[in-house]
């Protein structure tokens, strides 16, 4: 019912002006994800603007030599992260349709020192990658803001390889939906 | 928030989309002093969750779910 409530263009804008606009200097949802030792040496840039919500690359196949993709990577966190376990034989492609976003994953690749990462910008709902091209798709607390849910999930399953992993972390709601006030809210959206 | 699936549904179109395999690995209630952890959640916003929810859902607003799956090896075979 509450993909009714609003337009898909709406939703598209209202997440992109709530992202565009983040300007966090809060590490509070970096450090109650990660532990020390995963954010240790992870830059601040990533640090500052994590929005995550949960540590999904604890159960992810990520492997050195691996290509994998970070859908809708934010700030960067999780591609840093990521980049560090495929190691230079492989490559993280972070993805996200904000260049805010992309340029601060770009800086963040920089100052860690990792040549493996880089940006693309896209939607989830056309991701610009050939099929088959990846072995593992990440994704954390960005599937939820997607008005075309089943759309960005066949574009994962086509630019996986067949057996390739997606693993991800979101946010998930009980059958008794929010008031509509809430799902109405243009805040609600973003967050 | 407002655009959260239940997990049913979220596994649903997971299989729908041509993956198998499906694990739910961890659910983590989010409540409303975890929403305020984030920039995204305007005051106002929080403020009007705090008003129309019922005070006992407000530790379980919604949940941080983590969930892996496979691509099946052929997608919509036939």
């Amino acid at each position: 019912m509450s993909r009714d409530l609003l337009h898909q263009e709406e939703i598209r804008a209202l997440v992109r002006e709530a992202y565009g606009s983040v300007d966090s200097t809060s590490r509070a949802v970096a450090e109650k994800l990660y532990s020390q030792e995963e954010l240790e040496g992870v830059p601040a840039v990533a640090l500052d603007h994590a929005l995550g919500v949960g540590n999904h690359l604890r159960y992810a196949s990520i492997e050195p030599g691996g290509t994998v993709l970070d859908l809708g990577c934010g700030s960067g966190i999780d591609s840093i992260l990521a980049a560090r376990r495929t190691g230079p034989t492989g490559r993280v492609l972070a993805l996200d349709f904000l260049p805010e976003m992309l340029e601060r994953t770009a800086a963040a690749a920089v100052e860690a020192d990792l040549d493996n990462v880089e940006t693309i910008e896209g939607e989830m709902e056309a991701i610009p990658l050939p099929d088959e091209s990846v072995d593992c798709v990440i994704s954390n607390a960005v599937l939820n803001l997607s008005p075309r849910k089943a759309r960005a999930l066949a574009e994962c399953a086509r630019v996986l390889r067949p057996g390739g992993e997606l693993c991800l972390a979101d946010l998930t709601v009980d059958e008794d939906e929010l008031p509509p006030e809430v799902l109405t809210h243009p805040a609600a959206w973003a967050g | 928030m407002a655009g959260a699936l239940t997990e049913r549904d979220f596994v649903k179109k997971l299989e729908r989309a041509g993956f198998v395999e499906i694990e739910v690995l961890e659910r983590t209630p989010m409540g409303i002093d975890d929403c305020a952890l984030f920039p995204l959640f305007t005051d106002e916003l929080l403020a009007t969750m705090r008003r129309l929810i019922p005070p006992q859902r407000l530790d379980k607003i919604a949940v941080s779910a983590i969930i892996r799956a496979q691509r099946s090896q052929v997608l919509f075979p036939g």
